[in-house]
């Protein structure tokens, strides 16, 4: 693959953001190869370091937290913490975050608890000082400077936390062999990783908002058949709530044809994101006729509403604006498993459509080229987006030696994204067709030391095959730009330039059995 | 087991060969070259710029002959235009200025006994009164905000240029001299036994020199009639610099300005090709951009490292990166303005790219540049403040901006195009600037 990317990309981001650990309940849907920091990974994953496969292989560490039910499974109280950083390369960002969790069990009942802070570093590359350049604006009156008002003299480079808080519980029915949980996430939002890009010509970007991710899950296993381990099936259904505030600052340079100078000037702008998610999750695990082995399926539906995101500012990409919208994700899946003592070996293959349908309303009465008029909430932009993504995910966990207590992993993520966008443009006229294909590719490790006493993991991924824009000034005219709302900006001028950059993880995992 | 592990690696390595196939959307039909290129500018905010102000003509008066005087400098010896000289397009032809103690002009010009260069190249002075965001090579006066501690100058804003003109009075190696210095007639250098942290002091002793001198004091009071003499001080010396530079070193009639103005034949047909590239492929407007193609940015571009270096990265120059709170710039230097880029050699921060034609090629392939810079395209008397050590290189390349980290790889025809547009963008009046060299200077030393 090549390392640096020409995108022609008249397409604009669609990324929603997630406050879910990284697994299927929740389908990230985004149009452009941008990569991502694993800002999310804050809960213990046994499975991390052998590329997370899931459908037929549990995770003991994780699945508490992905369905609230498989609570039930843990066998003791266990405290883990989960130090765990990434970086992007190119110094284009980066996080930490310091989670701590508790998966308490007592008779019937079970839950977990658990607490992270985390600092999320700016995207920006430190070179980018850019502004909107303005050049056609008639001299100011009298011939002095235009209006100036004080601007930040450089790019933001100062981190910003998060914070986030877990709450669970669940109990067990033995006599139906049925589980049930239910659980919260909140998640206190001032840096969504990446998304200082989209604002590519900001001088300050100020985040805040919140996000909860509310699920209730069951989980159902079958009698033991004879050594061969229990069917299983899980189901979940969760509601998700994103909504966040930029605040954005301009600086604007606005030329004086009068004094041959360029005057600055801050613009600040407060763009506002909501997305609301409903989804469900099936899965069914059965084992197969060897010992160790198991099959499983999944399916996972996601309907995500977007009653407001923003139009992003991305250079040489004409904004599309996407307000506002929903989408139709699914997951269409199936895996296998190898557990023989403690080797571990899973497999998954999903197939994930996508159709998403947005549009821009019209703000005033709007004339077409046909001479007509869309009125005031008519559509002047509609964008259909039509996806063939999958998932490949193949992993492997083995003892160094028979018996010993170190065991390594092995993991390969592969990700193909393909996209159509049809989009009509009611104002114009005027419709285009753009397909869009890219790969991500993940590869894992761990390792792990178990002790009666304690258990101890290390695991990473680094995901390639995404990049992050470079630093571009965008020029042109900023009465155009705010209007950004209801018509599209420009015509698709110029290329996107990205920059591929590696996006590596690192986590600590210490679990300790409370009693 | 171990088949079916291999059989699973088999399915691996198919599926992430495929992966190797990406395609993108791709761009809609041809246009003539002159919609191409009109369509392009409009978008990037490329205008042609206008005339200036008019300046006061006594204020330039005075300020052209502060420009060419000796007096300003502690030694006596060295004048504003000896390093911005008329002859050389307002810079001085050389890789790294020559401050005082230097003879001759020029390119010609050679270090005195014990000195050392200037860390940085000369920037010209051409266009240097319009749309000036940044000066210097670090940025460190911008219009847009206070002076950094480096440059302790008492005006900023839209005086910019005017505080520029203040600074170079008191450096030692540029004008000011080293303690114990004698100017050339053998008086000592008074103004460079003043200490370096109160720069007040040292510009009034530049101006007590000035009013010393009769001719200054009549050019003074006709340039500012309502001042007296005894509230006169050096930033009216640099206000006098400032409106020189403005009326005498504005130069924008290029045939590139009269294409923007909608004269499709200003430009050859290799020019518009070399324009087409520079806002396109060649990604140049990434940081040549807006009305002045530069001047806005700031940036790591792979250059050699020459010369003594600045301050705590000495002998290195980390260019922005050595001002306090700015470190995330390491080795990023302002991005010139490019109107008469052609005249300016040579070019980069320090020089060491002597032609435009190396400095397109340079941007062909930075990495590979930076690896086989020969110090033998250097003047003699340069080659061995060159930094050419491994490390050197390892660290500008680990820190080069990364809109240059991968090779555009130019033709032979596309460098061409691109230095013909290049040379597109030169003020015909820019080629001879001996007009605007005064006979004498009130101080009476030698002009030239």
């Amino acid at each position: 693959m090549s390392v640096s990317r020409r995108a022609v990309v008249g397409l604009s981001v669609f990324s929603l953001c997630l406050i879910t650990p990284s697994r299927a309940q929740l389908i990230q849907v985004k149009t452009l190869p941008l990569a991502q920091g694993n800002q999310y990974q804050i809960f213990p994953s046994a499975n991390l370091g052998m590329a997370s496969v899931s459908i037929a292989l549990a995770d003991s560490a994780l699945d508490p937290f992905v369905n609230p039910a498989t609570g039930s499974r843990i066998l003791a109280s266990r405290f883990f913490g989960t130090p765990t950083v990434y970086t992007i390369s190119q110094g284009t960002g980066g996080g930490r975050s310091l989670p701590l969790a508790l998966l308490v069990r007592h008779a019937k009942w079970y839950g977990a608890l658990s607490l992270a802070v985390q600092q999320v570093d700016p995207s920006r590359a430190p070179q980018s000082d850019g502004g909107v350049f303005v050049t056609d604006l008639p001299p100011p009156p009298g011939g002095g400077p235009f209006g100036s008002s004080t601007v930040p003299t450089q790019p933001e480079s100062e981190s910003h936390g998060n914070q986030f808080a877990f709450a669970s519980i669940g109990r067990r029915m033995p006599e139906r062999h049925l589980s049930i949980g239910a659980s919260m996430l909140w998640n206190g939002l001032h840096a969504v990783d990446g998304v200082d890009l989209l604002y590519a010509n900001s001088r300050r970007l100020e985040q805040s908002g919140d996000a909860v991710d509310l699920r209730v899950g069951a989980l159902k296993e079958w009698p033991t058949d004879s050594g061969k381990g229990a069917r299983s099936l899980q189901a979940i259904l969760l509601h998700n709530r994103f909504a966040a505030t930029h605040t954005v600052t301009y600086a604007d340079a606005i030329w004086n044809p009068i004094t041959q100078q360029f005057d600055e000037q801050a613009r600040i702008e407060h763009n506002e994101e909501r997305t609301n998610t409903w989804g469900m999750q099936m899965n069914y695990q059965i084992p197969l006729a060897a010992p160790g082995w198991r099959i499983g399926w999944l399916a996972v539906a996601n309907r995500a509403s977007h009653p407001k995101i923003p139009t992003y500012e991305l250079t040489n990409v004409p904004a599309i604006p996407r307000d506002p919208g929903y989408t139709h994700a699914f997951n269409l899946g199936m895996g296998v498993s190898r557990v023989e003592g403690p080797a571990r070996f899973g497999i998954d293959l999903i197939y994930e459509p996508i159709s998403s349908y947005t549009w821009a309303d019209a703000a005033v009465p709007t004339p077409t080229a046909a001479g007509d008029t869309i009125a005031p909430g008519g559509k002047t932009i509609e964008n259909r987006f039509r996806f063939s993504n999958a998932w490949f995910r193949l992993g492997v966990e083995q003892p160094v030696k028979e018996g010993a207590p170190t065991s390594f992993q092995l993991g390969l993520i592969l990700h193909p994204i393909d996209y159509r966008l049809e989009q009509q443009d009611n104002v114009q006229l005027t419709s285009r067709s753009v397909r869009a294909t890219w790969w991500e590719w993940t590869p894992t490790w761990g390792l792990s030391y178990r002790q009666p006493r304690f258990e101890l993991r290390y695991q990473g991924r680094a995901t390639k095959g995404a990049g992050r824009p470079q630093a571009q000034i965008f020029f042109g005219d900023i009465r155009a730009l705010s209007a950004a709302g209801s018509t599209i900006l420009a015509a698709p001028t110029g290329p996107l330039f990205m920059t591929d950059v590696s996006t590596v993880t690192h986590q600590i995992s210490l679990s300790l059995p409370l009693r | 087991m171990t088949v079916f592990f291999r059989a699973v690696g088999v399915v691996a390595l198919v599926v992430a060969a495929a992966a190797c196939d990406e395609t993108f959307p791709s761009e809609g039909g041809p246009l003539s070259i002159d919609a191409q290129l009109r369509q392009t500018l409009g978008q990037y905010g490329v205008v042609p710029i206008g005339p200036v102000a008019r300046q006061d003509p006594a204020l330039v008066e005075l300020g052209r002959a502060l420009m060419f005087d000796k007096v300003l400098s502690g030694n006596r010896d060295i004048a504003c235009a000896t390093c911005h000289t008329p002859s050389e397009h307002a810079t001085d032809g050389l890789p790294l200025a020559i401050g005082t103690g230097g003879t001759g002009a020029g390119p010609a010009r050679t270090l005195g006994p014990g000195r050392s260069f200037v860390p940085r190249n000369a920037p010209t002075l051409l266009n240097s009164g319009i749309g000036m965001f940044y000066v210097f090579w670090d940025g460190r006066l911008t219009r847009f905000g206070p002076p950094l501690p480096e440059a302790p100058v008492p005006l900023f804003g839209e005086d910019v240029l005017q505080a520029q003109a203040m600074l170079p009075v008191l450096n030692r190696r540029e004008m000011r001299g080293e303690p114990g210095d004698v100017d050339v007639f053998g008086n000592p250098n008074e103004l460079a036994a003043l200490g370096d942290a109160e720069p007040e002091h040292v510009w009034q002793a530049v101006m007590q020199r000035l009013l010393g001198i009769p001719g200054y004091v009549s050019m003074f009071r006709a340039a500012f009639p309502n001042s007296s003499t005894a509230s006169l001080s050096f930033r009216d010396a640099a206000a006098a610099l400032a409106a020189f530079q403005i009326a005498e070193l504005t130069k924008t009639d290029s045939p590139f300005d009269r294409y923007l103005k909608r004269d499709d034949t200003a430009l050859s047909p290799e020019a518009k090709r070399g324009a087409v590239l520079f806002f396109g492929d060649a990604r140049c407007l990434s940081c040549h951009n807006g009305p002045l193609l530069g001047g806005r940015d700031f940036a790591s571009s792979g250059v050699p490292q020459l010369g003594p270096g600045v301050g705590r990265g000495a002998p290195l120059d980390r260019g922005r990166g050595e001002l306090a709170n700015f470190e995330f710039y390491q080795f990023a230097f302002r991005v010139p303005p490019l109107r008469n880029v052609e005249l300016t050699a040579p070019y980069f921060h320090d020089g060491t790219i002597p032609t435009l034609e190396a400095a397109v090629r340079h941007y062909s392939d930075v990495p590979k540049s930076l690896r086989t810079f020969d110090p033998a395209t250097l003047p003699a008397a340069f080659q061995s403040s060159y930094h050419g050590e491994q490390r050197t290189i390892d660290t500008l390349l680990a820190t080069l901006d990364f809109r240059l980290r991968q090779p555009l790889n130019f033709t032979d025809a596309q460098v061409a195009d691109l230095v013909a547009f290049l040379k597109s963008l030169t003020d015909p009046a820019a080629r001879d600037l001996s007009g605007i060299v005064p006979t004498s200077v009130p101080s009476g030393l030698p002009v030239r």
